[in-house]
């Protein structure tokens, strides 16, 4: 018999027999399948009220749990199976961590395409409300560093700093992230493509515009990845934003 | 027809400043050749895209706050922007701003603080595309091609934030579960929301054919996790790109910066790799039309483009 949403229920809870006799009577064959019972006693309610408390979070309590969102859901249906939003509002709902915490591995992978929010039926930010629940677990040291959190606070950083960001900064930035050395010049510790270790495939698509002598395109992004472009007036707003930051325990 | 207004703030975002500017430069010539006027944001600062959002709440409220507050500065109540990320960014703080009287306010405040006036009244922000579409119109295209894309089979890759989800982009009317008050209605100039059309329609007028292309037109690229999810954004950007050359497609259009450096950089990726079906180029769709109005490929910066459209363009005598 198949179960549905197995993917939910961890294999050591589905049991099945050869032959099962239940008071008396054989009921082997289709029968056979069974998924023992779970038993919750401990869940924290607070972590729910403090997801409904956030201006981006306070739609969860609209959910119904009809599983929208997870069958639009390219992660789910071309990823990992694992990877559900109705699962995990209803955990959060529930105050369930053990539980968010067994899924930490995948609960990052979300990749922000909004077709979760864009059909949900009840009106949930679904997108929205999952970073929230993300954001308030590693808030409270409940789950370890993601990719993709390193990568949001490499951006927000140069944000802060300059007030726009740079794509070279940002490529050759993560690529050291990622353990590659990156040459950086001595005086300006700005990274310098084609010098250090980079990957194959960003030295062959970097060594491009050379190839089709594309001069002013290179010109164009070397001048802002050695001079890093600004906006101007930014450090005023710059104190405020760094103190709202703070005020939210985003900046560390 | 003609609501949005001719005169708009123009919000170019981080990446057409640098890497994307073939789509800046060639943004700026259709807007020319339809007769509309951008007017250059000054000063602006990073939306926050798809990052910030996860990161901060408040902060990211503030720094779309501020191009507002600027937009408001040089007397505009309509942004424009030509990027996925920046619109839905701008969209996103619209909607906070005018359902949430508390962030409003708080908003406000800091605005002051830091040194920006406060926000007299929201702008609405725009797709370049929407705009072009609704201020110009494909008659206004078919007008205006002195050389038009013939024989030049295109998809049309809109990408997720374009349509989605409809309470920032007003695709839809409906949204239930929300209160009466802060229910988001349907902006009448929006695109279909599941089949976005625009795109199609503009390029052909331009004398181009678009092949079917769903559901890939809205499929995700990987976008915030290009580079920090690399796995799932590669199977993304090969499913979208086999589907166009099996559909038969000579190029793909897109209309995101971001959806567009994805696209190319896994394309090279994958063609190392020795996947089947993916090598179809990336372009603009301004910089097609431009093609369509008489520009030659330099106008455009078509060299700019690191998947290298130009062999399928020269094939078919268009550039």
């Amino acid at each position: 018999m198949a179960i549905h949403e197995r993917s939910l229920v961890e294999p050591e809870r589905i049991l099945r027999k050869e032959r099962l006799v239940v008071d008396g009577v054989d009921i082997s064959g289709d029968w056979n399948l069974i998924i023992l019972p779970r038993v919750i006693n401990d869940y924290d309610l607070d972590f729910a009220k403090e997801i409904v408390n956030s201006p981006d979070g306070k739609t969860i309590n609209q959910c119904y749990q009809c599983s929208y969102c997870t069958a639009s859901c390219p992660v789910h249906n071309y990823w990992d199976e694992r990877y559900n939003p109705r699962h995990f509002i209803y955990l959060a709902r529930l105050g369930m961590i053990d539980e968010l915490q067994k899924r930490a591995d995948v609960m990052w992978r979300c990749v922000s395409c909004h077709k979760c929010t864009h059909r949900c039926p009840k009106g949930v930010l679904v997108e929205e409300v999952l970073k929230v629940i993300l954001r308030t677990m590693a808030k409270k040291g409940l789950i370890d560093e993601y990719p993709s959190k390193k990568f949001d606070k490499f951006f927000t950083e140069s944000v802060l700093e300059y007030g726009r960001i740079e794509d070279g900064e940002l490529l050759f930035g993560w690529i050291e992230k990622q353990g590659y050395k990156v040459f950086k010049d001595p005086i300006l510790k700005k990274p310098i493509p084609f010098i250090g270790e980079t990957p194959e495939w960003l030295k062959q698509l970097t060594i491009k515009p050379l190839k089709s002598m594309n001069i002013d395109f290179l010109v164009l992004n070397a001048k802002h990845m050695l001079f890093h472009p600004k906006t101007k007036n930014w450090s005023k707003f710059k104190q405020v934003l760094r103190r709202v930051m703070q005020e939210e325990g985003a900046l560390h | 027809m003609g609501v949005i207004g001719k005169r708009v703030a123009y919000y170019p975002g981080c990446s057409l400043e640098g890497a994307a500017r073939s789509y800046d430069v060639s943004t700026r010539i259709v807007a020319r050749e339809l007769g509309l006027e951008l007017d250059y944001l000054e000063d602006y600062n990073c939306c926050g895209a798809m990052e910030s959002k996860n990161v901060t709440f408040m902060g990211t409220m503030l720094l779309n706050a501020r191009n507002m507050s600027l937009a408001r500065k040089q007397g505009h109540s309509v942004i424009v922007a030509p990027c996925n990320g920046c619109s839905f960014s701008l969209q996103r703080a619209e909607y906070f701003l005018e359902t949430d009287k508390a962030v409003f306010d708080k908003v406000n405040a800091l605005l002051r603080e830091g040194g920006v006036d406060a926000l007299d009244q929201i702008p609405q922000t725009y797709h370049i595309l929407e705009w072009f579409y609704h201020e110009a119109g494909p008659h206004k295209v078919r007008e205006k091609t002195r050389k038009p894309l013939r024989g030049l089979k295109v998809a049309n890759y809109y990408g997720c934030l374009y349509t989605r989800p409809h309470f920032y982009a007003r695709t839809y009317a409906h949204a239930g579960g929300q209160e009466e008050g802060v229910r988001p209605r349907r902006r009448e100039t929006a695109d279909d929301d599941e089949h976005p059309y625009y795109m199609n329609a503009l390029l052909e007028a331009a004398g181009a054919t678009s092949v079917e292309f769903e559901p890939m037109h809205t499929q995700c690229c990987g976008g915030p996790h290009s580079l920090s999810d690399e796995m799932v954004s590669e199977k993304f950007v090969m499913m979208i790109l086999q589907t166009a050359k099996r559909n038969g497609a000579d190029i793909i259009a897109t209309e995101c910066p971001l959806c567009h450096a994805s696209l190319e950089m896994y394309r090279h990726r994958l063609m190392m790799k020795g996947v089947p079906d993916v090598d179809v180029p990336a372009a603009y769709f301004t910089q097609l039309l431009g093609l369509a109005f008489g520009y030659g490929a330099n106008d455009v910066k078509l060299k700019d483009n690191l998947s290298d459209p130009l062999p399928v363009l020269r094939r078919l005598g268009l550039a």
